[in-house]
């Protein structure tokens, strides 16, 4: 970055109206705003964001800024390994499921692959390794099967069990 | 809803029957917070019995506390968040260790979210492709209605076939025959479901590694070597030094019938088709009817290679020094090659072109045919000893020698491409597939190389004696040494997996396919076919 013009600063309005500055190199994790921005061109006009909320926002903000040097992601490098999550991020995703739930769907909106992979990886790794039972509790989830159903759906999976 | 009124009216412990939880501090009667101004004036919270009846051990009428609830209730409603939390925070600190147990416990699966259920289905099925263990998935649809449905979802099945290298089609595993098992009885409407194309190579894989079941043993009456061996979609062929030529059922094992005639033993074959050409003597059969349809003369000794190029071409290798080109469905020579100077022990065809590996006199000679004009395009020098093995893929060209080296050429220049040195002893075995070459020697050693690089990236001390027969797809490689045994490896570790079968004194051939595996040796002294079958078993 080194030489290139002063970083103007860009505007995002949440969903309740609060108004976030940041650096337009960090709103540019952001493929929605990135393009939006080179459509736009210079502006002071604030770029509303109806369906994020302000402490989502925030976060996602959070994360760009931490993230801003991060070469974009290339579509072929597809890892879809979830023991890559380093401490930072690790921690970022330290919050409760109504977060990360919400920052699921924020960063799809936006456009931020990275976040949105660190965030389902990060369910994808609460799911793994657990018992049906653990699994339920884990999301609070109700077995509406009737004990038929669920006799044949244990024979369906008895394929994987034990091998 | 009944079971939190218990829950909050119900009798608690023995310590305090008459203090309600809720009602611990009643709060005073103006019900000030409705109007926002005067919150932040309220008075410390007093008891102020004069509110409701007084608590006698019954607990309130029915009616006044409903009233109270729904007063409470809508003035909270009226409030702003600030508000909201400012008196959440004063009612909870009024709490003793006991209620906030029960209010962690009523709120902490209200945080919860089932994540699958409540996100859009596209970031869902996101979340699943970041799960490749297929156990998980199978558990995970056990979870829920919803979660079944979505883990019926081709994507993931699909993900996880193209994480697991379970290709539908791949020009080097062909695809799986038809399961035995399940299938068979809505063949009607046979839609392809990678679930199920996944559950059964998973199945497969497994049973690769630590199941699978020896369909059937077959223990020679006549002791004889096998020479020659061809898995095949319907058959196992197996010529032997004893003048015959055994055929068995590919899909249960079982004994077809013996092709008797040679004059000598059979010491090349291949099969396509219904067509079988087999040499010692080149004879061409008809599988079918058993009928020997030519005898082809020509070679004045023994044809210790055979190769088809099709139905109607095919290509004899004799330690007569010569190659010869016949039309077999006439049983007619086209060309007869000279040039070797020795036996020709192997060779290989690609398109029109023949590559042959000989013994002879200066014993590092390869040649290139053109089967159209019969035509020498290059000799291949370069070995210090006699040639054994022989692949071509087209482009490529890998021989093995008795100078315990191997070497890659070019088709189209003829020129030596590398020299790969590593075994100790000849190199009598080698296949290779794309960029992977797997070598086996007298040395007993396994050797897996890359030939973009010319270099050995593994090696494998795979048997105490020498390697007779290996045989590698793009998952695993399976030998057989002059130790007795057969075992398994991993193709891209080199790790042993185990060992395949009962061990004996030797092990003549063996063959592969995606469900199934071929072996034949010699154990207690007599000829022993065994055929393992690794598909999915009816449970």
């Amino acid at each position: 970055m080194t030489g290139a013009p002063e970083q103007r600063n860009v505007k995002l309005t949440s969903s309740e109206g609060t108004e976030f500055k940041v650096e337009r190199d960090v709103a540019e994790k952001s493929v929605l705003l990135k393009n939006m921005l080179e459509d736009v061109g210079e502006s002071d006009m604030a770029i509303p964001l109806p369906n994020v909320t302000g402490p989502i926002l925030q976060k996602v903000i959070e994360y760009c800024i931490h993230h801003r040097d991060d070469p974009m992601p290339t579509h072929d490098d597809d890892t879809k390994k979830t023991d890559d999550i380093d401490d930072w991020d690790a921690e970022f995703c330290k919050v409760d499921q109504g977060t990360l739930y919400e920052l699921i769907l924020a960063s799809n909106y936006l456009d931020i692959k990275p976040l949105l992979d660190l965030t389902c990886k990060t369910v994808a790794n609460m799911i793994k390794g657990k018992s049906p039972e653990e699994i339920r509790k884990t999301f609070n989830i109700a077995n509406d099967f009737t004990p038929e159903e669920e006799e044949q759906v244990k024979r369906e999976n008895e394929w994987c069990e034990g091998r | 809803m009944p079971k939190e009124k218990d829950n909050l009216l119900g009798p608690s412990n023995s310590q305090d029957k008459q203090t309600l939880p809720i009602m611990q501090r009643p709060t005073p009667p103006e019900i000030p917070w409705v109007t926002t101004t005067n919150f932040h004036s309220l008075p410390t919270p007093a008891p102020s019995p004069q509110l409701f009846p007084p608590v006698n051990a019954e607990g309130f009428p029915p009616s006044a506390q409903e009233e109270f609830s729904r007063t409470v209730r809508m003035g909270f409603q009226n409030m702003d968040n600030l508000q909201r939390q400012r008196l959440l925070a004063e009612l909870l600190n009024t709490c003793n260790t006991e209620q906030l147990v029960f209010v962690s416990n009523y709120i902490s699966p209200r945080l919860k979210r089932d994540f699958l259920k409540d996100l859009p289905i596209e970031l869902s099925l996101h979340i699943l492709s970041f799960i490749n263990d297929p156990k998980t998935l199978s558990r995970a649809s056990s979870v829920s209605k919803f979660w079944r449905s979505l883990l019926n979802d081709e994507f993931t099945w699909k993900n996880l076939c193209v994480r697991h290298h379970f290709r539908r089609r791949s020009s080097a595993a062909p695809e799986l025959p038809p399961s035995p098992t399940s299938e068979t009885s809505s063949s009607g409407n046979n839609k392809f479901s990678y679930k199920d194309h996944f559950r059964r190579r998973y199945i497969v894989e497994s049973n690769w590694k630590h199941g699978g079941r020896t369909l059937i043993t077959h223990i020679s009456p006549d002791i004889g070597v096998v020479t020659s061996l061809q898995m095949c979609q319907n058959y196992i062929i197996v010529g032997m030094d004893n003048k015959k030529i055994h055929i068995f059922d590919v899909s249960d094992g079982k004994y077809i019938k013996t092709l008797s005639g040679h004059e000598g033993g059979v010491w090349a074959l291949q099969y396509i088709d219904e067509v079988l050409v087999s040499g010692g003597e080149v004879r061409v059969w008809d599988i079918d009817t058993a009928e020997c349809k030519h005898i082809l003369h020509g070679h004045t000794s023994t044809v210790r290679s055979l190769k088809m190029k099709d139905k109607t071409i095919a290509v004899s290798g004799s330690r007569d020094a010569t190659l010869r080109v016949w039309n077999i469905k006439e049983g007619r020579l086209l060309h007869s090659l000279a040039g070797h100077q020795a036996s020709v022990r192997c060779m290989e065809i690609c398109g029109d072109i023949i590559v042959s590996g000989s013994y002879d006199c200066t014993a590092r000679v390869n040649m290139v045919w053109d089967i159209v004009t019969g035509e020498c395009l290059h000799v291949l020098q370069g070995h210090y000893s006699q040639i054994y093995s022989i692949a071509f893929d087209g482009e490529k060209i890998v021989t093995g020698s008795l100078d315990s080296t191997a070497r890659v050429w070019s088709r189209q220049t003829g020129f030596c491409l590398g020299v790969l040195q590593g075994h100790t002893s000849l190199v009598g075995q080698l296949q290779f597939y794309e960029s992977i070459l797997v070598t086996g020697g007298s040395d007993g050693a396994i050797r897996i190389w890359d030939l973009d690089t010319n270099r050995c990236v593994k090696h494998i001390a795979a048997h105490d004696n020498s390697v007779t027969c290996l045989q590698f797809d793009k998952k695993r490689i399976v030998s057989g040494g002059n130790d007795g045994h057969v075992k398994l490896w991993d193709l891209e570790t080199g790790d042993f997996i185990r060992e395949m079968t009962t061990a004996g004194n030797a092990v003549w051939r063996l063959a592969f396919q995606e469900t199934k595996a071929v072996v034949l040796l010699q154990r207690e002294g007599k000829t022993v076919m065994e055929v393992l079958d690794f598909d999915a078993q009816k449970s």
